[in-house]
């Protein structure tokens, strides 16, 4: 446990770093204990990232100091912060495809025999050793290359309990966890505070906060809002620090009629991804699609849309068959599809918002192949206005616009190919709550104009308020399907995790 | 067989790929002798092949210092110019200072070639020009410099001291003195990629370049390495060149870079960088020059080689991706098997 | 203006004026080594013999722009017009043996396109690969001299010249083809389906737009460019050898490059490529002027080549805020040189 006599582990003053003009970080102060673990909470744009990058020498701040033990430290690259015992572990798992597990935990610290040679057996025992605390079910040898994404990550936390961190920073480290998972990190994030190891938790999920958390940072626009003992600061206090304001209602879900069917499913399979995933969707709903990291649900949309290949199953839009042969082919029958890695998949970073929006209609805007720059910034006008895009300009990159403007970029270019059906992929992941409220209210809206929603989300209340129907998938199938006046979060939970209803 | 890939461990099942490969290339290569055999006199011939390890070995040796480079997700195209340019350089100074032992002569080649490959490595590492780009340039440069030392003539066999003629055709132990280097270099090479702390950071480097830099890593460092040995590499390939064919001039070695290229590609080297074995490289340099061999006997013109080579490293890297690809999708169903357990319904 | 452009703008709007100065620049130290030079024959037919290594920069162009490269494009010049040659020398008229010409430089450069955009192999180890396979088949097609016999109607279009002799037919091509393709690559949907698909591939393939479709043709068109340049080729030169265009590439690299387009894809402009030819020509011709071989010419564009890309570097981080020498940052993309670091992608490991 923390000694609140001694220095703190890291102490950040007055740290201040701008981009082009626009501040990242403006003067930001707080400390961090050894043995705690510290949440770093805000919303997207808040200066979480950045402080990151200082923290772990990627960037170096404009102005202000960071400490360690009280020394003020130069964090100039990686390789210094490696050595000062930081450690990050981002979203993304960073892992080498091509080398083993264990190679993959030891990269460039491979332990040394007495003749300095790598000493492979030490690896592998050593390996095992990490991996088997954990209770991860691939041992030293597995490629990496056939892990996905949720063991990827489970391997970065083995190479950072290796490396005998001081301060481990973990970026949203539960998105792709199923609970298991989740739980298991949890108690691995214990043993590491309780040996002395500082943890900055930065995750979007506040009940993960309240439950791991000893100590909260909030930020917000790249200011120090206030740092408090975790067990101070309840859910809602902790978003009005985020916010600014309190919190409305989040989901304002008007009532749409509900027609035909538009969307029909059959058996669709993608042998060892999902199988035998069947169900109809109707003009004028939003169906919820639940289920954990894993389930099958992104992999679903992505075989609907024509990205991956389907095995078997059968589709139809309107009562016509349809073979999803690619995006090209899926958007000409009217579907449209919200990735959820908005940044890589949805938007092309070093171009305009204008450029961004028109991206999926350009065939209509360029009559005999020649673009038409007046038709564009109109288009885009129209829809900034009615998605309410803080950018300059049409003309303004969209690398530099906030997260929450960025998605709402993204559903622009969507419904400016005025879809029948829209799939949304996690639309709010990441997203401050302001603007959450704005794309529920935009989702909503756009149900009672007719167009059909498929919403995906990991967020219950989310899905739960949203949706007319809920699909729930486990392990690549589905199996539960509630009423809106059915669906509570107790059913959808056991629906996903497969347990029974407990009596 | 198919049920045998089915039941093994991911782990086996990648290892099986790597041993499919290699099999591959001594399949190729039985087959090209059958094919040579026959059609062409003297191919089977001891003579014959003691060429062909002669020219094998110059290759390997080269293809160890390229594999280094490539390893690490570059690419070095100015090998053939610094085996041009060091080969006349060794040439130049026996001439002018016959007393010189060779070895010392040597040295002076894997010196020179050492530092045209730092500066190779400081363009692509400091510079953060892309490899490609950056050893396009150094290839005309270095190639360009080498014009101008020659001024248009060339050394002759007959200015060479015969010590050093004499290097290429001796016998030690009744193997080709040049294949015993080769082999030493290879053997070098290959246990310096697997016991060595900086070379295992190469296949790091090549495999995720952002992800070794997180893990501390000086690919920097590294990466001026891997293009240093390679150079160095290459300028001893250049003493060996000059005294295999000791009539040099400013076009010697000139495409070589392909034919090292070839070998390193056919040999399994993954051209992304990340993977890739010694014995790999060693025995796809053997099908290179048997084939190549092969060419010359039958009287096909040069140019038939240089086709061939364009061929191999097209098919080569087909075959690779698309067997990575197989392999992936099947390391990936194993794991997705695990957990859509067949007929798991949604019966509670 | 599109978002790209706009960015390309940014940068180039100095690059470009960079380039003219540089132009100018060389002028200058041009005319101290001969006063001829400010003839205006000898200014209009300065880039007369880089004509084709124009020509297949342009193509290059459009191929570096969506992320890939392209380094046959010599070897295609040069297959192409060895079978022209032959077709020709075989009876048939010179204008359906150019559109054959034509023809087979497409195919190629569409081998080419079907590999990298279909199979999704490396641009660099298959242009690597047919680079020696369509040379090599140039050499086996026709070894030896070469056709030399070619109807002048067809050769002044490569080595003509119009108004009193002054005017090159070449330099006339060379400006048609800037200005059409150039309309292409900044004025059509085609274009900025490039831009987009070298910004961010995944992002463009979930937009709708035919990724697949779109990379194969622009290695047609490299392709093809090709054929073009090299029927200016043989209409300069005045014969087809199979050896035509080698070492030209480092040229054609070079006037790509220092023409402000981002290696990595996502950002170029047709009229940077067209000034950096001009001054590479000027370079070359200002060299021969001084009396330098040519191979110490080379040195000199192989170190200008690496020139323009630190150039290059250190214009894109000052303009993200500070000059850091040696710590050079690249810009990050969707799917960049770390294309398998992409991980949410990951069944599709190579570019």
């Amino acid at each position: 446990m923390s000694d609140p006599t001694t220095q703190p582990l890291l102490e950040l003053r007055a740290i201040t770093k701008s981009y082009g003009g626009v501040h990242a970080l403006a003067d930001v102060s707080f400390a961090i204990r050894a043995g705690t673990v510290h949440a770093l909470v805000g919303e997207n744009g808040a200066g979480k990232s950045t402080l990151v990058k200082i923290i772990t020498g990627v960037v170096e701040p404009d102005e202000g100091e960071v400490l360690i033990d009280g020394e003020p430290v130069w964090i100039g690259d990686a390789q210094t912060a490696h050595k000062l015992g930081i450690v990050a572990m981002y979203q993304e798992p960073t892992v080498f495809p091509d080398l083993s597990v264990a190679e993959n935990v030891f990269a460039g610290r491979h332990p040394r025999s007495r003749m300095r040679t790598v000493d492979w057996g030490a690896m592998q025992s050593e390996a095992k050793r990490i991996l088997r605390e954990l209770g991860v079910d691939f041992g030293p040898d597995t490629p990496v290359r056939g892990l996905g994404v949720a063991d990827r990550q489970l391997l970065e936390i083995a190479k950072a309990l290796s490396t005998n961190a001081r301060l481990l920073i973990m970026d949203e480290p539960t998105a792709a966890l199923s609970p298991n998972e989740v739980d298991n990190l949890f108690v691995t994030v214990r043993k590491l505070r309780d040996r002395g190891v500082a943890v900055i938790y930065i995750s979007h999920r506040l009940e993960e906060v309240g439950e791991l958390a000893d100590t909260v940072t909030v930020l917000r626009d790249g200011r120090h809002i206030d740092t408090r003992p975790a067990r101070e600061l309840s859910h809602g206090e902790i978003i009005r620090l985020m916010v600014g304001r309190s919190l409305d209602a989040l989901f304002p879900k008007e009532d749409a009629e509900i027609g035909d069917v538009v969307l029909s499913a059959k058996g669709l399979t993608r042998r060892g991804i999902f199988a035998d995933v069947s169900f109809e969707l109707r003009r004028g709903e939003i169906v919820g699609l639940a289920g954990f990291v894993g389930a099958g649900r992104t992999e679903v949309a992505m075989s609907i849309f024509g990205v991956d290949p389907l095995d078997a199953g059968r589709l139809e839009i309107l009562g016509r068959p349809f073979r999803p042969r690619s995006p090209r082919a899926a958007l000409h029958r009217g579907l449209a599809y919200l990735p959820e890695d908005r940044l890589h998949q949805g938007l092309v970073q070093p171009m305009s918002v204008s450029d961004n929006l028109s991206m999926a209609v350009l065939p209509g805007l360029t009559p005999g192949g020649f673009l038409r720059p007046r038709r564009e910034r109109a288009l885009a006008r129209r829809f900034m206005e009615q998605l309410r895009i803080k950018a300059r300009s049409p003309a303004q990159v969209v690398r530099s616009l906030s997260g929450g403007n960025q998605q709402k970029v993204v559903l622009g270019k969507w419904l400016a190919a005025e879809p029948r059906i829209l799939i949304l992929d996690e639309p709010t992941h990441g997203v401050d709550v302001g603007t959450k409220a704005d794309v529920h209210r935009t989702i909503s809206h756009l149900a009672t104009q007719g167009l059909t929603i498929l919403l995906i989300s990991s967020e219950l209340p989310e899905i739960l308020g949203m949706s007319d129907r809920v699909l729930v998938m486990r392990e690549g199938r589905l199996v539960a399907e509630l009423s809106r006046d059915e669906a509570t979060q107790e059913r959808v939970i056991q629906a996903a995790a497969g347990v029974e209803a407990v009596a | 067989m198919i049920a045998r890939f089915r039941a093994m461990k991911p782990q086996e099942l990648a290892a099986a790929a790597f041993r499919l490969r290699e099999l591959g290339i001594v399949l190729a290569l039985v087959g090209v002798v059958i094919f040579f055999g026959a059609r062409a006199t003297n191919f089977l011939t001891g003579s014959n092949w003691q060429d062909i390890a002669q020219n094998v070995s110059i290759v390997v040796v080269v293809a160890v210092g390229e594999t280094m480079v490539i390893l690490t997700r570059n690419i070095d195209l100015s090998v053939g110019s610094i085996v041009g340019l060091c080969g006349y350089l060794v040439a130049a100074t026996l001439v002018h200072h016959p007393s010189i032992p060779v070895e010392v002569v040597a040295l002076i080649s894997i010196a020179i070639g050492l530092g045209l490959g730092v500066v190779n490595g400081l363009l692509v590492a400091v510079a953060r020009i892309p490899a490609i780009i950056a050893t396009l340039a150094t290839l005309a440069i270095f190639r360009g410099i080498d014009a101008e030392i020659t001024g248009g003539k060339n050394i002759t066999a007959y200015q060479l001291p015969d010590r050093f003629l004499r290097l290429a055709a001796s016998k030690p132990a009744g193997f080709p003195a040049l294949a015993w280097i080769a082999v030493g270099v290879a053997v070098l090479g290959a246990a310096m990629l697997r016991w060595a702390p900086w070379a295992r950071d190469f296949y790091a480097i090549g495999s995720n370049p952002d992800a070794a830099r997180f893990a501390g890593i000086r690919a920097g460092r590294r990466v001026i390495t891997a293009f240093a040995l390679s150079g160095a590499l290459a300028g001893l390939g250049g003493f060996l060149f000059a005294s295999r064919f000791p009539t040099l001039d400013s076009f010697a070695a000139n495409g070589f870079e392909l034919t090292v290229i070839t070998a390193v590609v056919i040999g399994g080297v993954n051209v992304f960088g990340g993977s890739g074995t010694i014995l790999g490289v060693v025995l796809g340099a053997v099908l290179v020059a048997t084939i190549s061999d092969g060419f010359t006997l039958l009287r096909l013109s040069e140019f038939w080689k240089i086709f061939f080579n364009g061929l191999a490293i097209v098919v080569a890297v087909t075959i690779d991706a698309l067997v990575t690809r197989r392999l992936q999708e099947a390391l990936r169903r194993r794991r997705a098997g695990l957990l859509v357990a067949p007929g798991a319904g949604a019966d509670a | 203006m599109s978002g790209a452009r706009r960015i390309a703008g940014r940068v180039l709007v100095r690059w470009e004026t960079l380039l003219v100065v540089a132009i100018v620049g060389v002028g200058i130290w041009s005319v101290t080594l001969s006063p001829f030079f400010l003839k205006r024959a000898n200014l209009l037919d300065l880039v007369t013999p880089y004509v084709f290594i124009g020509l297949m920069a342009f193509g290059l162009t459009f191929v570096v722009i969506t992320g890939e490269i392209d380094i046959s494009v010599a070897s295609i010049l040069a297959a192409s017009i060895v079978c022209f040659a032959q077709i020709f020398a075989a009876g048939v008229n010179v204008w359906p043996a150019a559109i054959a010409c034509l023809g087979i430089a497409t195919a190629l450069g569409l081998a080419n396109g079907l590999l990298v955009g279909v199979l999704n192999l490396p641009s660099l180890a298959v242009t690597l690969g047919t680079m020696a396979a369509y040379s090599g088949l140039a050499f086996v097609v026709l070894s030896g001299e070469g056709v030399a016999t070619f109807p002048s109607s067809f050769t002044k279009f490569g080595g003509g010249y119009l108004a009193g002799n002054e005017l090159p037919v070449a330099l006339l091509v060379m400006l048609g083809f800037a200005i059409a393709l150039g309309v292409l690559l900044h004025r059509t949907r085609f274009g900025r389906y490039l831009f987009a698909i070298g910004s961010n591939r995944e992002a463009a393939r979930l937009s709708g737009i035919p990724v697949t479709r779109v990379r194969v043709t622009v290695f047609a068109l490299s392709g093809l460019m090709a054929g073009i340049a090299g029927l200016v080729y043989v209409g300069y030169f005045g014969s087809a050898r199979a050896d035509a265009a080698q070492g030209s590439l480092l040229d054609i690299v070079t006037a790509v490059v220092l023409g402000g387009v981002g290696i990595f894809g996502g950002t170029g402009s047709m009229p940077g490529v067209l000034l950096a030819l001009i001054l590479v020509a000027e370079v070359r011709n200002g060299m021969q002027l001084a009396n330098l071989s040519g191979q110490l010419q080379n040195i000199v564009i192989g170190a200008l080549l690496l020139a323009a890309i630190i150039a290059g570097n250190l214009i894109g981080s000052a303009q993200e805020g500070g000059f850091q020498p040696g710590k050079l940052r690249r810009r990050r993309k969707g799917v960049t040189s770390d294309k398998r670091a992409e991980a949410k992608v990951l069944v599709d490991s190579n570019p």
